[in-house]
């Protein structure tokens, strides 16, 4: 890991055959290579070709703060000050276009447009426009892209927030982080190269998660995310039993190399090789892991960066901290999950306590990347599943917000992003799209833009199909690129 | 233009040097090279000739080549499989050990490894048919479905719960059982297609044919709030589908959804004709859990007529005479000589709601709820008793008319649901004395239809498990008696700690207006009411100064209320509700009388209907018999009938995949145009014909692949063979790879002698690390923890091991086992360093190692080499070699020496796990053997068939 030359080349075997530049060899190829039928030995990495890719990647790994339960865009990132005037009116339904709504306000016989009940203000060289529920991303809007026209199919979680990490509605298909363990490899021998990070839920009807979120899908198995946990073991199974000293365990691990290499000496499998480097990879996951996961080390001006949150495991903040520790390690895909944005009712009361929930950490993970230099090569992205009604689910006057997939606002930051700038325009009603709209596909194709990859390129052959995460759509932002 | 590739438009496209013209495009991921481009050409030169794909060729029985004078072959297969190795210039690897081959047959037909015993027996066997009898003992083992039925789940995407957001728990296990039992009856392939897809619609279905077709309602169901019903029901439908595709014929059908297949043959059109079958089910997306019906397990049917025998019993004894008066001069002496008993309503001190509902206490001590309505509460209530032996206690659900309709709960329909009924008793004295009141039963004069009282004790608030009484309904009050394991209360005072939850699904089902009592009466003396005082006034009257009238009342009262029956009747009403309850309704297929028109989806999307197309066979395939109708069983019966061209081909490919790492179609989910090719086309025909000229015998086809000398050859060949050929594909040795996550698991608890074997059943909750389930859903009324079992259900076979979609059991996780939200025809194999951790370092496999290591030290032999080879040949089957023999003595010594001088270790690592370690070792020694027995589990060889 340490060593640039090698990491490179590591990086640009795999992008090679992914990459624009594999014309008419590879990527077909390598896929059957690569095919999970093979013994996992035989997984060869293909001689480096020293020609470069046509478009250079920009980020080497990503921090993909996910938002499930869908943030309210018109109360965080999307300005609307016409709303003021709009306020308590009825959504016409010319804005409305008679589309689909969710089965829980379907029946709603009024459709009130409740305003945003907090200020926005301009922040930064960049007038980035922030509600002042984000106070600490204030600092930071200078480094980040705000897209204000995301917009996607599904109108409840399951499926929306399946279709955000696999790039389709039902389960089955590879999350975002397994392409990309098979598509990138891993850039560390000591860690996985798709690690998943959980905080703790405080909202009391936030939505579920499921492993399939970080699921491998058709992918081999081994290309999973791997659940790093503030509780128990930090991985699971990592810790050794009760009564077993770290001595023991490397005694251990030589006893069983000597009789594993014995036998394999007798069959003749390199299977078997390949099973006691893993349980070395293990070793060393081991202590690696844990001292990773101890930021006692960490200064105290980290603590004023990710603020004191930080110090509670399992909160956002200091899975912020420790996303940037994973990165700082080679990890590949580094997802957190922040559960609770599903706001049906008390937007008033609830939302507040989310976005302080993540504000700090987030802003905090920006500057310190930036300040170690690490911004450029790590794409940070903040992303829910889908957007918030601008009409009131329920009473206005306590107002709730449904599920809204016809628009809705992220932010992405470093590796390969234009910073400080503000993408797609809404309507005046925060409803529909009035320019450059986003759809969950191209944002797709430009996450893997921003590591070098050809989202058309990065494929897997299944049932006889070559599946993409973009499946047949997606369209490079390159509007956004720096 | 066949013979003239210049005049051919497809050579002036792929050859175009104009980007616009030139197809597949030049830039693109499929773009031909000349060497493909100078093969398109060749062939149009040829003649051009179009063949259908192979797999849709019917299947005709190939001639079995000679292969000279070898006497390798021992069946057909072997003569296939050596001409293939002719060709290739390769030779057959000699035969296997014994030791390898009972290994590997016991994990191929059981999933387990053999015992010592069965070792023994096989190598000391001298007869000719040695090996075949070995074979057939596995083949009739019961282990044999349990094996079988495992790898079908992956194919039926079996699971315990519904898949989708809250991941609900469903109750399917029924229908595994029936997949259990007709393997181990060795159903004919054919019978247990038809009974699976289309068992309701046979003439005169029997139960069991119905539940069979549990197979098609196993995909995931939701219950998410917003969904769109038809979305939803659309999915299920395609899942069928596309399942049914997949398991039967190895086709991608699935593909075909949004437009015509792009590859094989099947238009949109058709693919919407095939969905026709499957659309005919009256059900729902939301909550779609209907049809259902209660059907026995064939497996665990032997406890329903236990359960009968035993009512029979107590019937009997039911109908013997009662000499009403001695019971009557008993109990009236008990209550004369405890004239205060009866029920003491307690007085509340301290009322807390958690949802924020106001609590007030009324003038007869009840609670009335009022104020805001939460959708969720917990009413926390401190009260205190001088009572000691307190043997029950009684919940009032009152009404009042500031309640909705008068009634007791506080839903506008005037129903509550009571999740769980909770107490803790505090000594008055001294607080740090304090008792989880647990309660044996709970009675109630009023439960609603699965809502019954006993589900506000069950320790289970998850979905809508609590007590209601049908509000809606019934606008009366309801009273519950709790009655106390062991009777309790502190001397000197006790302070008792109420908690009602109302953590239901349903909102804002509170219990409008509590009351709550206690009593320390005899069990057999609790009545709802209480004795009232009338009575025990007669009681304590002598009974020669009793009024007849006055003698007549108590005898009235006691017949009516105090029963000697009642104990015998409660038993009874016990064993019939179990009778009804033994097995819950499984989700099974039907058709609706009224067929549901089917049209095409545009772009697969459920809200965009097309064109009516009515239920009907892809063109490509010979068409359904004409006896059949054109419904799901005419369907069923078309896949099976011997002229299909795929069913046998794909059924016999799986069997193979499964004995030998890959398929003779090494794509066995794919049998389209863009699968791989057969790697012995004529082999994988000849086994189809075979199996359904057998009858679609499923043993009988497992048996011939497994007595052929191609499967008994040795995998020890040396490096050079392995790089030759990585995946085996020409079948020069024996098949070499690493056990399933089940097995893997299976193994470790037969040779610790851990293993539970009990066959069907519900499933059960092995060793789980804490925490896995809640940290990704933690909503109250939508959650709970892992309820993790103890005991035998922690050492079941992981075929019963719960399945949660959406968390499923971490350790099969890491060993790739699948979510299991969609049908899997192929699991990947891989090797990472997650599955070191679980080998070396999960409760199960240490606990495991250590009734391995006492199985060792225990082995009756006076030798500690004879010792450590016991333990060697339980996970390997084999003794270990000389050099292998060293090196475990010497790591067993170095632990024995450094243990001895560190009993604590010792000891910390004998009570990893819940079964507990024989006191009378030394526990030294004994934590020495574990260390060896851990060693031992974690070999490559211990998690590998070789």
């Amino acid at each position: 890991m340490n060593n640039p030359i090698q990491q490179s080349q590591l990086l640009q075997t795999r992008r090679h055959f992914f990459g624009r530049s594999c014309t008419g060899i590879g990527v077909a190829a390598l896929a059957s290579l690569m095919n999970e039928s093979l013994p996992a030995h035989a997984n060869p990495v293909p001689d480096v070709v020293s020609q470069l890719s046509q478009f250079a990647p920009k980020a080497k790994r990503v921090i993909y703060l996910l938002q499930s339960g869908a943030p309210s865009q018109v109360d965080l990132f999307d300005y609307k000050p016409t709303l003021n005037k709009l306020d308590r009116t009825e959504l016409p339904d010319s804005i409305r276009q008679g589309q689909r709504l969710t089965g829980m306000t379907a029946g709603q016989k009024n459709f009130t447009v409740v305003k945003s009940p907090w200020k926005f203000q301009q922040h930064g060289q960049s007038g980035t426009w922030l509600s002042e529920l984000l106070p600490h991303m204030s600092n930071v809007v200078d480094d980040i892209c705000v897209i204000r026209s995301m917009h996607t199919e599904a109108i409840n979680h399951d499926p929306a927030i399946t279709f955000f990490q696999s790039g389709n509605q039902q389960p089955g298909r590879p999350s975002i982080g397994a392409w990309l363990s098979y598509g990138l490899g891993s850039e560390t021998q000591d860690l996985p190269s798709f690690v998943v990070l959980l905080t703790k839920n405080t909202f009391h009807q936030a939505q579920p998660l499921y492993d399939r979120l970080w699921g491998s899908g058709f992918l081999p198995s081994k290309f999973q995310g791997v659940k790093f946990r503030s509780q128990g073991d930090p991985v699971l199974y990592l810790n050794d039993p009760t009564g077993r000293s770290s001595s023991d365990r490397r005694a251990m691990l030589d006893r069983l190399e000597k009789l594993n290499r014995m036998h394999e000496e007798a069959i003749g499998d390199p299977e078997i090789s390949s099973r006691i480097a893993q349980y070395e990879m293990a070793y060393r996951m081991q202590t690696s892991v844990p001292e990773l996961a101890d930021t006692s080390d960490e200064p105290a001006s980290t603590f004023e960066l990710y603020g004191e949150y930080a110090k509670q495991p399992g909160s956002h903040a200091a899975n912020c901290l420790l996303a940037r520790r994973l990165a700082e390690r080679g990890v590949r895909f580094i997802q957190v999950f922040h559960r609770g944005w599903d706001h049906h009712s008390n937007v008033q009361k609830y939302l507040p306590t989310l976005a302080k929930e993540t504000d700090q950490g987030s802003a905090g993970l920006i500057q310190d990347l930036k300040q170690r230099g690490m911004l450029d090569e790590t794409l940070v992205i903040w992303a829910g599943e889908f957007g918030r009604t601008v009409y009131s689910q329920g009473n206005p006057d306590t107002f709730g917000r449904d599920h809204h997939p016809r628009c809705f606002s992220i932010w992405m930051a470093g590796g390969g992003i234009k910073p400080g700038i503000s993408y797609g325009q809404t309507d005046d009603y925060c409803y529909n799209i009035a320019e450059n709209p986003v759809h969950v596909h191209d944002f797709h194709a430009t996450l893997l833009h921003c590591l070098g990859i050809n989202h058309e390129q990065l494929t897997y052959r299944f049932q006889g199909r070559d599946f993409r995460l973009t499946d047949v759509h997606g369209k490079v932002v390159s509007e956004i690129l720096s | 233009m066949p013979g003239d590739f210049s005049a051919s438009e497809i050579i002036r496209r792929v050859t175009s040097p104009e980007p616009d013209v030139r197809m597949p495009p030049a830039d693109g991921p499929k773009a031909l090279d000349q060497k493909q481009i100078e093969l398109l050409k060749t062939w149009i030169k040829n003649g051009a000739e179009y063949q259908t794909h192979w797999a849709f060729k019917p299947v005709t029985e190939p001639v079995v080549p000679t292969t000279g004078s070898s006497d390798w072959p021992r069946n057909e297969i072997d003569h296939f499989v050596f001409a293939r190795l002719l060709d290739k210039q390769l030779k057959p690897a000699s035969e296997a050990n014994r030791e390898t081959l009972i290994r590997r047959v016991a994990f191929d037909l059981t999933g387990l490894p053999p015992t010592i015993d069965e070792v023994d027996e096989y190598l000391a066997d001298q007869s000719d048919q040695a090996y075949e009898q070995m074979l057939d003992r596995y083949l009739q083992s019961p282990a044999y479905g349990e094996h079988m039925a495992r790898h079908w789940l992956d194919l039926a995407r079996y699971a315990d719960t519904n898949g989708y957001q809250y991941d609900t728990e469903r109750e399917q296990w029924v229908w595994r059982d029936w997949v259990i039992d007709a393997y181990n009856r060795n159903m004919p392939f054919d019978q247990f297609t038809i009974e699976q897809l289309a068992g309701d619609l046979l003439p005169n279905a029997t139960a069991q044919q119905r539940l069979a077709t549990g197979f098609n309602r196993n995909h995931g169901i939701t219950i998410e709030g917003g969904i769109i019903d038809e979305e939803y029901r659309t999915e299920y439908v395609m899942d069928r589908v596309i399942t049914t595709g997949g398991v039967w014929m190895g086709l991608t059908v699935g593909c075909a959804r949004c437009h015509d297949h792009k590859y094989d043959p099947i238009s949109q059109h058709e693919f919407y004709q095939l969905y026709s079958f499957f659309n005919q089910v009256p059900e729902r997306g939301m909550r779609g859990f209907t049809p259902s019906e209660t059907i026995p397990s064939p497996l665990v049917g032997y406890r329903l007529q236990e359960l009968e025998s035993k009512l029979l019993k107590l019937q009997t004894e039911l109908d013997n005479p009662v000499d009403i008066d001695s019971y009557l001069d008993t109990w009236t002496e008990q209550i004369a000589n405890s004239p205060v008993g009866g029920w003491k309503v307690l007085i509340p001190e301290t009322l807390k709601s958690s949802g924020g509902s106001t609590l007030t206490q009324l003038d007869d001590h009840s609670i009335l709820a009022g104020g805001a309505n939460p959708r969720q509460d917990i009413y926390d209530i401190g009260s205190r008793t001088d009572a000691v032996d307190i043997t029950a206690i009684r919940l009032e659900a009152l009404t009042h008319d500031s309640l909705p309709n008068n009634g007791p709960g506080r839903h506008s329909n005037s129903n509550f649901v009571l999740s769980e009924f909770e107490l803790t008793a505090v000594s008055v004295v001294d607080n740090s004395k304090i008792q989880t009141v647990k309660f044996a039963r709970a009675i109630s004069d009023y439960e609603q239809v699965n809502y019954e009282v006993a589900r506000a004790i069950n320790g289970t608030v998850a979905n809508n498990d609590g007590w209601a009484v049908d509000g809606p309904t019934r606008k009366e009050p309801a009273t519950a008696i709790f009655v106390a394991e062991k009777p309790f209360g502190f001397s000197g005072g006790t302070l008792l700690r109420f908690r009602l939850r109302h953590e239901a699904g349903f909102a804002t089902h509170g219990i409008g207006r509590a009351r709550l009592s206690v009593t320390t009466d005899q069990e057999r003396n609790l009545r709802f009411k209480g004795i009232p005082d009338e009575i025990r006034l007669i009681a304590a009257t002598e009974i020669t100064a009793r009024s007849v009238d006055d003698a007549a009342k108590l005898r009235d009262y006691f017949i009516e209320h105090h029963d000697p029956q009642s104990d015998l009747k409660q038993r009874i009403k016990e064993i019939e509700q179990q009778l009804t309850t033994a097995f819950p309704a499984t989700m099974i297929m039907q058709d609706m009388p009224q067929l549901r028109k089917t049209h095409v989806l545009h772009r697969g999307q459920y809200n965009e209907p097309t064109d009516e197309v009515s239920a009907g066979i892809p063109a490509v395939f010979p068409s359904m018999p004409k006896s059949a109708a054109a419904n799901r069983l005419g369907f069923a019966e078309w896949l099976v009938a011997p002229e299909h061209p795929l069913t046998a081909r794909v059924a016999v490919n799986r069997y193979w995949q499964r004995l030998f790492g890959i398929g003779l179609v090494k794509t066995s989910e794919d049998f389209g145009v863009q699968g791989s090719h057969p790697s012995h086309p004529d082999l994988l025909d000849w086994l189809a014909t075979e199996f359904i000229r057998s009858g679609w015998d499923v043993k009988h086809i497992q048996r011939l692949m497994m007595t052929s000398a191609t499967y008994r050859q040795t995998s020890r060949v040396g490096a050079a063979e392995y790089q030759a050929d990585p995946e085996n594909q020409w079948l020069a040795r024996g098949p070499r790879m690493r056990l399933d996550g089940e097995e893997i698991r299976d193994a470790a608890l037969l040779a610790s002698g851990l293993i539970v074997n009990q066959l069907g059943g519900k499933s059960v909750y092995p060793y789980q690390p804490v925490g896995l389930w809640m940290e990704l859903n933690n909503r109250p009324g939508y959650s709970k923890e892992y309820p993790q079992g103890s005991g035998d259900d922690l050492y079941r076979r992981s075929i019963y091991t719960f399945w949660k979609r959406t968390v499923p059991s971490p350790m099969l996780k890491i060993l790739d086992a699948p979510e299991r939200e969609f049908c899997t025809i192929r699991r990947s194999r891989t090797n990472t360093p997650s599955q070191a951790l679980v080998l070396l370092n999960s409760v199960q496999f240490v606990e495991a190692a250590r009734h391995l290591g006492e199985r060792m030290m225990k082995y009756d032999a006076l030798r500690l080499e004879d010792k450590l080879t016991f333990g060697f040949r339980l996970v390997t089957a084999r003794k270990p070699t000389e050099l292998e023999m060293e090196a475990i003595m010497e790591a067993f010594e170095s632990e024995r020496l450094k243990l001895a001088a560190s009993p604590q270790t010792a000891l910390k690592i004998l009570q990893v796990g819940e079964s507990e370690f024989d006191s009378t070792l030394d526990q030294s020694q004994l934590a020495a053997f574990a260390t060896i027995a851990r060693l031992y589990l974690n070999l490559d060889e211990a998690i590998t068939k070789e």
